[in-house]
């Protein structure tokens, strides 16, 4: 469970977040939707603290992820994360891309890395790019990759930071599809994203944020139908 | 013009002998000034404050003062305070190493800059620590934006190592000027030396691509 409590974070003197409480349970998949600037990616890259709260806490099941106590390289191990720009390591190939970490942080043979990568990119659909480099791939190809590079450290968190907003249009599905098929697995899922019809299809909760604030906290169904509160009826008359 | 090459025929292997020198002197120089270089680099964009204060002062110094002041300075400062009595090869090699590491950490610098800060992001977000980041995600990559300059640098070393003759390490540009010396004429021994060191760069200036397109494999 992710438990997050009164979280501020400040850029300088710019309030990015202030006052968000929510909690993520195990399993669950959630959306996070809201205007650009509204502080979705800030909150969710809070949650593996590649930005530092101002103030607030956040528990990471048994272990509160700001305490100068814990070891966060040891937690992220927990919590995979993928990208909006993808970030795959353009100078190894997909499958190494894939065992880099595994081996690395966790210790694991190269055998057994490289066996997890391979079900892991069949699972992508992407078996066939394995000893390509990055940049032979599309954009909707190097996605797939990400997730499987993130998974291959069988995280029981994922965090899904605008996954489609930098490709083309047609690349789209593929990825989501992927995203589809993990939330099915029973992956806890946070997702940061403009696909509003994504949200409320594979979504079990949507987080409505505006100005940094936590605004509406709601079933796909009833925020997509008849929304609770006034801005967010606002946001959703101009994106749907 | 009076141009006679034949005289100086005898005299070119003893010319020839100081590209070993030359070779020798700019490859110590040169591993110095890179292995220090990175570390000053490491520690000009680490968060250790003061680890970036002296790498910044150190480059400042180096950069801001004559290469042959140093030279000179290692020469003959080394035995003075010291009393320690330094070669012309240590002293060259010492004044050489230091004063390209100083170039050395601000090309590495730049490049590690470079790399998208994505890749620090997804390496943490994989709960890489930092060290093998740096090491095997972060300066792999940043090698491919170094080493176009760096190959430069090197360049120049092997141009600026003629400098160490003044000390009197027998290299190519001393030789030359010992033959002149003893003939009274120095246009031609001088010239032998220039096409010595001008093939010497050609040569790195090849290697130098090899090795780029090497690297450029995952383009």
């Amino acid at each position: 469970m992710i438990k997050i409590e009164n979280l501020q974070k400040n850029f300088g003197q710019n309030e990015v977040l202030s006052g968000i409480t929510t909690e993520i349970n195990k399993g669950e998949v959630v959306a996070i939707v809201g205007p650009s600037g509204s502080g979705k990616s800030t909150l969710l890259r809070c949650m593996n603290q590649l930005e530092e709260l101002t103030s607030g806490t956040i528990w990471i099941d048994d272990q509160q992820l700001n305490d100068s106590k814990t070891n966060v390289m040891e937690l992220r191990q927990k919590i995979g994360m993928v990208f909006q720009h993808f970030h795959l390591f353009p100078h190894k190939t997909v499958l190494e891309n894939l065992i880099y970490a595994p081996m690395k942080v966790k210790g694991e043979g190269k055998e057994e890395a490289e066996s997890k990568a391979h079900q892991l990119l069949d699972q992508v659909g992407l078996s066939m790019k394995a000893d390509e480099y990055p940049k032979r791939l599309s954009g909707g190809q190097k996605q797939r990759v990400a997730i499987a590079r993130a998974l291959a450290m069988e995280p029981e968190y994922m965090l899904f930071d605008e996954p489609t907003s930098a490709l083309d249009p047609e690349m789209v599905k593929e990825v989501l599809d992927v995203m589809k098929l993990l939330g099915t697995t029973g992956m806890t899922m946070v997702i940061v994203t403009h696909e509003m019809a994504f949200a409320r299809e594979a979504a079990d909760r949507v987080l409505f944020l505006d100005e940094g604030k936590l605004v509406e906290e709601n079933s796909p169904s009833e925020f997509f139908n008849e929304p609770k509160t006034e801005r967010a009826k606002a946001f959703l008359d101009k994106v749907l | 013009m009076n141009l006679d090459f034949t005289q100086f025929v005898p005299n070119i292997p003893y010319i020839l002998q100081g590209i070993l020198v030359t070779l020798k002197f700019v490859s110590v120089s040169a591993i110095v000034g890179f292995v220090l270089g990175t570390i000053l680099a490491l520690f000009k964009i680490g968060r250790v404050k003061i680890l970036s204060w002296i790498a910044d002062a150190y480059t400042s110094v180096f950069r801001g003062t004559p290469l042959i002041l140093q030279l000179l300075l290692f020469y003959h400062a080394t035995p003075q305070l010291t009393g320690y009595d330094i070669s012309a090869f240590e002293a060259g090699v010492l004044s050489f190493g230091l004063n390209s590491a100083a170039y050395i950490s601000e090309i590495i610098r730049a490049g590690i800059r470079a790399v998208d800060t994505g890749q620090n992001e997804a390496a943490a977000a994989l709960g890489i620590p930092y060290r093998p980041m740096m090491k095997d995600i972060i300066l792999p990559q940043a090698m491919k934006n170094i080493l176009p300059a760096l190959m430069n640098e090197f360049i120049t070393l092997t141009k600026e190592s003629a400098i160490v003759s003044v000390i009197g390490v027998f290299d190519i540009m001393r030789r030359s000027q010992i033959v002149a010396a003893e003939k009274f004429k120095y246009f031609e021994p001088l010239l032998i030396a220039g096409v010595i060191y001008y093939l010497l760069v050609m040569i790195l200036t090849l290697a130098g691509k090899m090795v780029e397109r090497r690297m450029s494999r995952s383009d």
